[in-house]
């Protein structure tokens, strides 16, 4: 509670994010908490005490095939050849007026979809209206 | 370290993903050891990373990642550095990086990796003792 009083005080949730409020009270809490558990001033079983002395088990991990990423593309490729891209660029255009009257965009989403609009294009289209939040680089 | 300047850092976050707990706590445990550090931000291309490093000229990178891309992402920077003519900056590695892939790390000129769950002290200390010496 004492945290909600304080970013009401601070006039909300969004002053506050701007200000960077939330972020560095994430990043001191997190370099609090990693030095508790070295100093052993935080106990966690199996991290600090009681450590396995013996290697941990191996194991296997997946890789993913690089064909993959190329397949990806192609599909990406091929989609963009054979929808119909007049319409694409008609319904993200949609997409960007909702956006700037602040209309719910979710149906002009879901209609750029069905087009086959790709997620960077409709994200794309959306960042150009809101911008794109950048988070305190302060550490 | 007395006489010269202090270490310069860059803690760098390449690629997509958005989990810099980790690259964060580094970064204030080598601030609080006495180093200058610098954090990119999140969401960096490897140019915007070598591009800071030579904009902020410092002395050590610090490459975060736990995407499971730095195989992709950290020898596009070892090679930039390389091509920027920045040879002398120590590279380190840190976060979600499987075993098998350190020696291939190392071979490309990264000098140690870090994986979830060192000790800060540790990376403060390797830091220390390997950042190029430098005057001024």
């Amino acid at each position: 509670m004492e945290y909600i009083q304080k970013i009401d005080d601070m006039g909300g949730i969004i002053p506050t994010i701007e200000k960077g409020f939330i972020v560095r009270e994430i990043s001191d809490a997190a370099y609090r908490y990693q030095r508790e558990i070295e100093e052993k001033k935080r106990i966690i079983v199996g991290v600090n005490e009681f450590v396995m002395e013996e290697e941990p088990v191996k194991i296997e991990l997946f890789r993913v095939d690089p064909e993959v990423e190329k397949k990806q593309i192609e599909r990406v490729n091929d989609i963009r050849k054979t929808r119909n891209n007049k319409k694409v660029k008609e319904l993200l255009e949609e997409l960007r007026r909702a956006a700037e009257k602040n209309e719910n965009v979710m149906p002009y989403v879901l209609k750029a979809v069905k087009a086959y609009a790709t997620l960077g294009e409709i994200i794309g289209t959306l960042k150009e209206v809101y911008g794109e939040y950048k988070p305190e680089t302060i550490i | 370290m007395s006489e010269g300047r202090k270490i310069r850092v860059l803690i760098a976050k390449p690629g997509l993903n958005s989990h810099d707990r980790g690259a964060k706590v580094v970064a204030r445990a080598l601030r609080d050891a006495g180093m200058e550090v610098i954090y990119t931000g999140l969401r960096q291309t490897p140019e915007q990373i070598v591009e800071t490093a030579i904009q902020e000229d410092v002395d050590v990178i610090g490459i975060s990642l736990l995407s499971g891309a730095h195989m992709a992402h950290i020898p596009r920077i070892m090679q930039l550095l390389k091509e920027k003519g920045l040879t002398d900056v120590l590279v380190i590695a840190g976060g979600t990086i499987p075993e098998e892939d350190i020696p291939k790390l190392k071979e490309i000129g990264v000098k140690e990796v870090f994986p979830s769950g060192t000790p800060l002290e540790k990376i403060v200390k390797f830091v220390l003792e390997n950042a190029p010496k430098r005057e001024k």
